[in-house]
This record gives structure tokens, C-alpha cells and sequence, in this order.
């Protein structure tokens, strides 16, 4: 039997009257009671019928587009058999179709890939080479240097003429030499490293640049041994006044008077 | 494409009053009728898309009506309907037809959703000291309701039902439900003594169950 204090109460919540504390109370007691339940249900429908009775207002035709935009997709959908289309066999073949010209287009950037390596591959090789004629290079001249520094330590070279000569060869880029010259006792001694032993009817010849003659001054002609190297000791043909230069040229077996200037093969100072 | 219509009762109101639901033949397929809102709200919470909108159809025109008459502002009103509907979407795969109808829920959610707007947009103690003399000049508009959705007898028979009861219950069941006032502001607002409140809201919704209670 419900009371006129329940009834209350039950009018006051369809209404939405009630407190959150009163609403919590009321609907624990309406869980156990099933003839509240029913008086709840009918004041429901007499709530709803009620809000009906209002003048009715329109809402916007553009609200239904926009709430059915916001929700996400049916999922059921998905599951629904999709039926066949004209396309069906584009659909089958599509991926094989795709999945062969990926596998061509791999196989393009695969060559591409490979003859890139491979020129990688020799221009390392290369630049190893290039790294490597430097180094030695390199070791030559600081061994050229200290030998230079050595001797200009010692006392009796006080008064010599040194010079360090370079390459003019390109096929011989490695070739160098130093001279020592002294102009009191009017001799010299030439060291030759890395210069390419010449054939049997040709000659180097050393010559020693003195200002006061129009022409290189004759030292002799030489020649250096498998590796390139030579070590002699020279005299000039004249007296020399001051050894500002020292060259050498490549003649024929013996030497000539005149330098072949086309035939330079090292020069310094 | 053929389309096959059967007619079927309005859950809403508790008179004889019918809508129609078709059925749509496309291509030879049969969509199922979903003729009834239980089914319908089923069928949403299963993520079906058409039965929403039916959803929507259905309910928008008086849901909106509650919201405009609670807020009184279309823009507002506007948004109170898109979220209550976007949570009939979210919810309403958990919708429990032992606890209500699905109309009964869906106006509790919009008439909680537009009060929550008044609450939280600081109208509310302005709406509170106009809500006698407002519902009062609204008495005359009750019996207006719209003849579009329910016919001209059933209208005239709720606004009736409404016009008989006495104006200090009307007042009270108002303010209540439209103005989201608790008994206890109620109570302030028409300077009456709080079981006075309750004893007028009791009798008024009895009546008007007592006066429906042939047509629900």
C-alpha cells in the first residue's frame, strides 16, 4: 500500500524535484517495491504527456545532418556481406596487380642500388691509392727535411748552398732531390729519391743557375738506380759566383752544353 | 523500389494516436520495420544508423519543444538536443526497458541536460524570481499544443486535462519540471510552506494520470 507521503515523493522524482540525497533514498526504496514501480511508470507517461502539450517548436533541419555526422560508423556494417559490384574483380586482382609493380620497381632500385656500390667501390679504392702517395709523399719530405736540418746542424755546413728540388714530371709526381753546394770549395753533393731510371742512350743533367751566366752552368750527368734513387757528388763546369737555382733536364747519353728546357725534369731553390 | 506502410501506435501519448512506419523494398532486399522504440533503441545501441534517425524523427520536434520551453533560447536548445541525441547513440546499446519507456528516458535527459544548461550558464536565480509570474502568463499557452504530431481530439483532451487542474498545482508541477526548481526552492519562491508544495504537486499529477488513465 503505497501512502500519500510515497506518492509525494514518487510526483516529486518523475518531476525531477527531488535533492540528489532525497532522489538516492527514494529510488533505493523504489527498487524493492513493485507497485511504486508501477505508480512511477504511470506518473511518467502523465510527465510525458504533459511535455507533449507544449506548443511544439521546429528544431533546425541542419541538426539531424550534424548529430548524424558526429556519430561514429554502425559497426554491424562492416559485418554485413557487401554484394557484388561490376568492380568485384578489380577488388581481386588490384592487390596482385600492386604487388607486382612494387616487386618491378624493387628490382629497379636494386641494380641502381648495386651499380651505385660499385662505384663507390672504386672510387674508395681511389681515393685509398691517392691516400696512400701522399703518405708517402709526406714521409719522403720529412725525411728530405730532417736530413736537411741535420746537416745545417753540423758546423761544416754553415757556408753550403742548399736547395730542395721538386717534380716536374707528371709521371713522376713523387720524385724529389736536394742539393748541397759549396761555393768556397766550389763542389757539391746531389741526393735523388723516386726519379724513374731512364733508358741506356739518355742521360740526367744537373745544372746550377748562376745569374752572372746567360746560361745554366753544367754540374754532370747522372743516372739513379732501380728505386729511383742516387747519391753524387758534382763540380760545376764553371766558376760559380752564386748558386741561386738547380735544375735538371733529361739529354742524351753524355750531356749537353745548353739545357733542354722541354725536357725539365726538377728545379729549386 | 517499393514502399509497404502499416500504422502504429505512438508510445508517447496515451491515446488512440498512430504514425505511419514503412517498410522499404530496394533492390529486391526487405530492411527490417523496426515498429517500435524499444526495437528502435536496440537496434541503435547496435550501431544501426537508419534506426537512429528514426529515433530522431520521432522524438526531436517535442524534445526540442522541452528544451526551447525550458531555455527559452533556440541556440541552446539546439545543443541541449544534440547531446541528449548523441547520448542516445552512446547509451543506448544499455538502455533497460524494466526501468521506463524509452520516451519517459529521453525526456528526463533532455529536461536534465537543459536544466544543467541553466544551472551552469548563471540564469538560474534569475529564472527562479521570474518562475511564478512566467509560468502564470504561460497558463493559456499550455492548451496550444501542437495538432501536427497528435491530432486535434488528443490535444484538445491533454490541454484540457491541464486546464482543469488548478492553477496553484499547475504552477508548482511547472516550475518543477521546466524550471528544474527542487520543492524546497519551490518552496521559497512562492513563500508557501514546503508541504504545501508537496501535497499540490502530488494531487496534480494524480489527477492528470486519473484524467489520462483511459489512454495510457
Amino acid at each position: 500500500m503505497i501512502d500519500e507521503r510515497m506518492e509525494e515523493q514518487a510526483s516529486l522524482y518523475v518531476l525531477g524535484a527531488l535533492t540528489p540525497g532525497e532522489q538516492q533514498a527514494f529510488e533505493a526504496t523504489l527498487s524493492q517495491s513493485a507497485e511504486l514501480q508501477q505508480l512511477v511508470s504511470a506518473l511518467r507517461v502523465t510527465r510525458d504527456a504533459l511535455a507533449g502539450n507544449l506548443p511544439e517548436v521546429e528544431p533546425p533541419f541542419a541538426l539531424k545532418q550534424r548529430i548524424l555526422a558526429q556519430i561514429s560508423p554502425a559497426p554491424q556494417l562492416a559485418a554485413k556481406p557487401t554484394p557484388k559490384s561490376p568492380f568485384s574483380f578489380l577488388n581481386l586482382w588490384l592487390p596482385w596487380a600492386l604487388a607486382v609493380g612494387l616487386a618491378v620497381v624493387c628490382g629497379i632500385l636494386w641494380s641502381n642500388q648495386f651499380k651505385l656500390e660499385k662505384q663507390l667501390s672504386q672510387q674508395a679504392t681511389r681515393l685509398q691509392a691517392m691516400n696512400q702517395m701522399a703518405d708517402d709523399l709526406r714521409s719522403t719530405t720529412n725525411n728530405l727535411h730532417q736530413l736537411v736540418v741535420s746537416l745545417r746542424e753540423t758546423n761544416q755546413l754553415v757556408n753550403l748552398r742548399i736547395a730542395m728540388l721538386s717534380s716536374l714530371l707528371a709521371d713522376a709526381p713523387k720524385a724529389i732531390a736536394v742539393s748541397l753546394w759549396d761555393n768556397e770549395q766550389q763542389k757539391g753533393v746531389f741526393v735523388v729519391q723516386n726519379l724513374k731510371p731512364l733508358p741506356t742512350d739518355k742521360d740526367y743533367q744537373l745544372w746550377v743557375l748562376d745569374p752572372k751566366y746567360p746560361t745554366p752552368v753544367s754540374a754532370g750527368v747522372f743516372q739513379v738506380d732501380e728505386q729511383g734513387n742516387v747519391r753524387i757528388q758534382f763540380k760545376a763546369d764553371k766558376r760559380v759566383g752564386s748558386a741561386d737555382k738547380f735544375a735538371v733536364t733529361m739529354e742524351p747519353k753524355g750531356g749537353l752544353p745548353t739545357p733542354t728546357m722541354k725536357d725539365l725534369v726538377l728545379i729549386g731553390s | 523500389m517499393t514502399i509497404n506502410c502499416a500504422y502504429n501506435q505512438n508510445p508517447l501519448t496515451p491515446w488512440r494516436f498512430y504514425v505511419p512506419v514503412c517498410q522499404l523494398t530496394f533492390f529486391g532486399v526487405n530492411e527490417p520495420v523496426l515498429d517500435n522504440d524499444v526495437e528502435l533503441l536496440r537496434a541503435t545501441g547496435a550501431g544501426d544508423r537508419m534506426a537512429f534517425a528514426a529515433f530522431y524523427d520521432k522524438y526531436s520536434k517535442l524534445l526540442f519543444s522541452i528544451a526551447f520551453r525550458i531555455l527559452n533560447d533556440a541556440k541552446e536548445a539546439e545543443d541541449v538536443l544534440q547531446e541528449v541525441f548523441l547520448q542516445v547513440w552512446d547509451k543506448a546499446g544499455s538502455y533497460d526497458a524494466r526501468l521506463g519507456k524509452p520516451v519517459s528516458w529521453v525526456v528526463t535527459l533532455t529536461r536534465n541536460k537543459a536544466i544543467d544548461h541553466i544551472r551552469s550558464s548563471q540564469r538560474r536565480s534569475k529564472l527562479v524570481e521570474q518562475a511564478a509570474t512566467e509560468i502564470a502568463v504561460r497558463t493559456d499557452a499550455t492548451g496550444a499544443a501542437n495538432e501536427s504530431t497528435r491530432g486535434k481530439e488528443s490535444a484538445n483532451l491533454i490541454s484540457s486535462a491541464v486546464a482543469e487542474l488548478p492553477a496553484d498545482q499547475r504552477q508548482a508541477i511547472e516550475m518543477a519540471f521546466f524550471s528544474g526548481l527542487t520543492q524546497n526552492e519551490i518552496s521559497e519562491t512562492l513563500k508557501e510552506p514546503l508541504g504545501t508544495i508537496k501535497a499540490r504537486i502530488r494531487r496534480g499529477m494524480l489527477k492528470l494520470r486519473d484524467r489520462l488513465e483511459g489512454f495510457v
